[in-house]
C-alpha cells in the first residue's frame, strides 16, 4: 500500500528534478520519500505495538467513597454571619399573622389589668376562655421536646472499621493487602484480565472483597486517576517491568452494615497520610475531594 | 276592505229586492234581501277570520334559517380570547400591602452598623479563599483524570476507547444529600391525609 502511493507522489518530482538539477533537492525528494514510507509504514507500525505486549501490568482499583449524611459543624465566623443574617432579614421583613396575635393578646392583657376595665367592650369575643397565641406556642415546644432526633456525634468516631463515624465528612474504603513481603493499606484493587475493560476490573474489585456487599454507583467508565510503580529490579523481567493502577470512583448508596468485619478502614481525607504510603498518597490525594 | 265590498254588495241587493222573499234566513234578513245573509256570514266565517294559509314546506325551512342565524351570533360572542392563567409569584398578596404589618426599623448605634460592615468584609474575604480552594481541587483531580486517559492510551488504544463511551446507566442518578440529624433507625412515621390546595386553573 505504501510503496505505489510513493511512486505515484513522487514521479513529477523526479521530473522536476531532471529538468532543475540535484542540488538541494535531493534531500527534500528523499524526505518526501521517506516521509511517505513513513506514512504508509504508520500503520503497519501501530499493528506491531499492538501485538508486542506492553511491560506494565495492568490493575483496576475502586475508590469508594461514603458521601457526608448530616451537615458539617459551622466556623466561628459561619455562626456569627449566620446570626447577622437571621437578624437583618428580621429587621426588613413584614409583621406576620402569629406576631399580629401575639401583639393583640397583650393589648387585651394590658386592657384587662387596666383600672377602668369594662368587660361590655369584650363582648364581641364571645367566650373568654380563648387560646391565646402564648398558650399555642408552649403546647408546640412541649411538642418538640417529646420528639427524639438521633444525635448528631454517635459513638462510633474513633472506631475507624464502621461506616457510621464522622457523618459530617465523606470516607474513603482502605484494604490491606500483602506485596511482596509486606502488608500495606491501599483502595481495594485487581489484576486485569484480558477481555473486559477497566471498569470492570474496578467492579470486580469491589465484589471481590470479602465479607463485604456494598452497593456502589460508578461514575462513568473513565478512570480518575493513576499510579505507575516499577518492580524492584530483582523481580523485573523483560516483560514486566512495573504496573499501573487505574482509580475508578465510585459512590455508596444504599444503607450498608453498620460494622463489617475484614481489612476495611473507612477513613477520611486527613486520615489518609497515617495509611498510605507517600507516593501512593500524592497521586491519590488529588482525585479524592473532601469538599 | 271586506267591510266595503260587502256593503256595497247589501246595497245592491236591496235596490234589486223591493217584494219580501218568503227565505227568512235570521231577523234582520228578511228586510234587507236573501244574499245580504250570506255576504253577513262571509264576514264572520272562520275561514275569513283566520290567517291566509301558508304552504308547509316554506315554515321549517324559515324556522331553520332563524335559528342558524341564533347560533352563528352566539358562535360570534364565545370566540372570547381564554383569559390567561394568573402567576401567583408575580401577585403581591393584598395582606402584604397592610400599612398596620410594617415593622418599625430600630436605630443601629455607631458600634453596631461598624461591626456588621466588617464581619461582611471578613465574610467576603473567608468565601474567596474558600472558593480558590475549591477550584484548585477541581483542577487537580481533572488533571489526575487526563493524566490517567494519557498512560490507558499508551497502554491500549481499545481500553481507552472503552473508557470514553458514556455510561447510559448512571442517568437519572439521585442522592439524598445531608441533613442536620442522621435518619433514625427503624423510625415509623406517624400516618396522616395530604391535602393539596393548590389552584389549578382552566382556560
Amino acid at each position: 500500500m505504501a510503496a505505489p502511493c510513493s511512486k505515484i507522489v513522487s514521479r513529477p518530482w523526479w521530473q522536476f528534478i531532471k529538468n532543475v538539477g540535484w542540488t538541494g533537492l535531493n534531500q527534500t525528494v528523499v524526505r518526501q520519500l521517506s516521509r511517505n514510507n513513513a506514512c504508509g509504514a504508520a500503520a503497519q507500525t501501530k499493528s506491531k505495538t499492538e501485538r508486542i505486549p506492553s511491560q506494565w501490568k495492568l490493575h483496576g482499583a475502586v475508590c469508594l467513597q461514603r458521601l457526608p449524611v448530616i451537615s458539617q459543624e459551622r466556623n466561628p465566623i459561619e455562626d456569627q454571619f449566620a446570626e447577622l443574617i437571621h437578624q437583618m432579614e428580621l429587621e426588613r421583613s413584614l409583621v406576620s399573622e402569629h406576631e399580629l396575635r401575639l401583639l393583640e393578646d397583650a393589648e387585651r392583657v394590658r386592657r384587662k389589668q387596666a383600672e377602668d376595665y369594662d368587660s361590655d367592650e369584650e363582648a364581641e369575643y364571645g367566650d373568654q376562655e380563648t387560646i391565646t397565641a402564648l398558650d399555642q406556642e408552649d403546647a408546640w415546644e412541649q411538642k418538640l421536646k417529646k420528639f427524639q432526633l438521633a444525635p448528631r456525634v454517635s459513638d462510633l468516631e474513633d472506631d475507624h472499621q464502621s461506616v457510621g463515624r464522622c457523618l459530617g465528612d465523606s470516607l474513603v474504603l482502605l484494604t490491606e493487602e500483602t506485596l511482596g513481603q509486606e502488608k500495606v493499606w491501599l483502595l481495594p484493587q485487581v489484576p486485569w484480565q484480558a477481555g473486559e475493560t477497566l471498569r470492570q476490573t474496578a467492579e470486580r474489585a469491589l465484589n471481590s472483597l470479602p465479607e463485604a456487599d456494598f452497593k456502589a454507583t460508578f461514575l462513568g467508565s473513565a478512570p480518575c486517576g493513576v499510579y505507575r510503580y516499577k518492580l524492584p529490579k530483582a523481580v523485573r523481567t523483560e516483560s514486566c517491568q512495573g504496573a499501573k493502577v487505574f482509580f475508578f470512583k465510585a459512590l455508596l448508596s444504599g444503607h450498608p452494615p453498620p460494622s463489617q468485619n475484614g481489612p476495611f478502614r473507612w477513613v477520611k481525607k486527613s486520615e489518609l497520610p497515617d495509611y498510605l504510603k507517600p507516593a501512593y498518597l500524592e497521586k491519590v490525594n488529588r482525585f479524592i475531594l473532601d469538599l | 276592505m271586506s267591510l266595503a265590498v260587502s256593503r256595497t254588495l247589501c246595497k245592491i241587493f236591496s235596490r234589486q229586492t223591493t217584494t219580501p222573499s218568503s227565505f227568512g234566513i235570521g231577523g234582520d234578513c228578511h228586510v234587507r234581501g236573501p244574499w245580504f245573509a250570506s255576504v253577513l256570514t262571509l264576514k264572520t266565517s272562520a275561514p275569513l277570520r283566520a290567517e291566509p294559509k301558508k304552504k308547509k314546506k316554506v315554515d321549517p325551512r324559515r324556522e331553520q334559517l332563524v335559528r342558524e342565524r341564533l347560533k352563528k351570533k352566539l358562535k360570534k360572542l364565545e370566540k372570547v380570547p381564554p383569559e390567561l392563567i394568573p402567576i401567583e409569584d408575580f401577585v403581591t398578596p393584598t395582606k402584604c400591602m397592610d400599612e398596620t404589618r410594617v415593622r418599625s426599623s430600630p436605630q443601629l448605634s455607631f458600634e453596631e452598623s461598624e461591626r456588621r460592615a466588617l464581619l461582611l468584609k471578613e465574610w467576603s474575604r473567608y468565601k474567596q479563599t474558600q472558593h480558590q480552594a475549591e477550584m484548585e481541587a477541581v483542577g487537580m483531580a481533572v488533571e489526575a483524570q487526563r493524566e490517567a486517559l494519557e498512560q490507558l492510551r499508551l497502554e491500549s488504544e481499545e481500553l481507552y476507547q472503552a473508557a470514553l463511551r458514556p455510561d447510559p446507566l448512571l442517568f437519572p442518578f439521585n442522592h439524598q444529600g445531608p441533613s442536620y440529624t442522621p435518619p433514625k433507625a427503624q423510625y415509623e412515621a406517624p400516618e396522616g391525609k395530604y391535602n393539596n390546595i393548590t389552584k389549578v386553573y382552566t382556560q
